[in-house]
């Protein structure tokens, strides 16, 4: 391959790689999805039997359509107000659940590492680990001692020593700062140690 | 990766949502307030008038009930279908062909390079090594192209830049071996396999 033939094709995956990306580290709401279809279908199953059944002439199976609606607008009378509050409020919770996973971004946890050939994702977890591996080899500690959280914007590190042996917190947080760079994660998170004021004996 | 309809689902995953919240709303709101339910009797008096309307008017000569129920159990059929459409459209998008080419000159013929090519030479690379549990490699169907997507998994505490650099590596290689230039993802995770092993201590 020529070079100039590399640059040509360089410039047209870029923002196919981006759109890989994004799309891996947003939720596809496919589950969501599906239950709603779920619920759709099935109301719709029913409605189509009711009205099979009223366009056939024949007996309704639960309540005709008419009886439907007029039990509807007889509503606050006949039934317990506790029990249609209560089937209202499960009604709008679901509703508002819906609502708010068709609004929100939908972040997973995962991150990209630039890369100029392809599209690069890595799990928080994974990250966290390696972290983990990098803290506790320069504090000198067992891996149950060490936790890694890893955030958009944050990593935490909590360490708690082994007794009577002390652990230099901005050598962790420079090592840490190393590997994050290496990592090139964007936008860099901050690094936040915090080493527990009492020992673990014994290690 | 895969050709899920992601804006589809929100958007309907959305109206489900304001649907099922209105109907909560105006339920809660009928059984907590009852100075509610004068505009609530007559709102559905007004709504049966016009639906009574609209149904003697469909009514043919001689017949008991409107056709309009027929057009009713039509459409919840057409609902149905589309609801089932909905979700088999989920996460669909993984294709057996790499690269097809096919051409008049100097004699006519195609040449097929089926996706287990790299599939097989990249997992069989990726699992000599010790740092890595796991590697899957598919090819799916993305912007009307064929894409590899590559699932590593690492041993625990492992830099995901060193597998990130290693994979792509890897890729460079295939790319020039096939003389092709497919879209790659790369997604470093950890799964329960990456869980339960041994963190890797020498390298």
């Amino acid at each position: 391959m020529t070079s100039s033939n590399t640059n040509a094709t360089d410039e047209q995956p870029d923002a196919v790689t981006e759109q890989i990306i994004r799309r891996e580290t947003h939720s596809s709401r496919a589950i969501p999805a599906t239950i709603a279809a779920a619920i759709i279908g099935l109301f719709c199953l029913y409605v189509l039997l009711e009205t099979t059944l009223k366009a056939l002439g024949q007996d309704p199976w639960l309540a005709s359509p008419e009886e439907a609606g007029q039990w509807l607008a007889d509503l606050p009378g006949n039934v317990e107000p506790l029990m249609l509050g209560a089937a209202s409020t499960l009604l709008l919770f679901v509703g508002v659940v819906f609502l708010a996973l068709a609004v929100v971004p939908g972040r997973r946890a995962r991150h990209s590492i630039p890369n100029s050939r392809a599209a690069v994702v890595v799990d928080a977890e994974v990250i966290a680990s390696s972290l983990a591996r990098s803290a506790r080899t320069v504090a000198g500690v067992t891996p149950e001692q060490t936790m890694v959280t890893v955030g958009r914007d944050l990593v935490e590190v909590q360490l708690r020593p082994t007794s009577g042996t002390p652990v230099d917190r901005e050598a962790i947080r420079t090592v840490l700062e190393e590997e994050l760079r290496r990592t090139s994660m964007t936008p860099v998170p901050e690094v936040r140690v915090v080493i527990s004021s009492s020992g673990v004996i014994g290690q | 990766m895969n050709q899920t309809p992601r804006a589809l689902n929100r958007v309907l995953v959305g109206v489900l949502g304001a649907v099922l919240a209105l109907v909560g709303g105006t339920g809660l709101l009928l059984a907590l307030m009852p100075s509610l339910h004068g505009w609530w009797n007559g709102f559905t008096e007004d709504t049966g008038q016009v639906l009574d309307n609209i149904f003697a008017s469909t009514t043919l000569e001689g017949q008991r009930d409107s056709w309009l129920w027929i057009g009713i159990a039509l459409s919840m059929i057409v609902l149905t279908i589309l609801a089932i459409a909905w979700v088999s459209a989920q996460g669909k998008g993984r294709i057996g062909t790499l690269a097809s080419e096919f051409s008049e000159e100097p004699v006519p013929g195609g040449i097929t390079l089926s996706a287990a090519v790299a599939e097989q030479a990249l997992k069989a690379a990726l699992l000599e090594r010790r740092d890595i549990v796991n590697a899957t490699v598919s090819t799916w169907e993305f912007r009307g192209q064929p894409a590899l997507k590559i699932r590593v998994h690492p041993r625990q505490g492992v830099g995901p830049y060193v597998v990130a650099e290693d994979v792509v590596a890897l890729v460079t290689a295939l790319d020039q071996s096939l003389g092709q230039r497919p879209p790659v993802l790369v997604s470093i995770g950890a799964g329960a396999r990456t869980r339960f092993t041994r963190a890797e201590r020498v390298r």
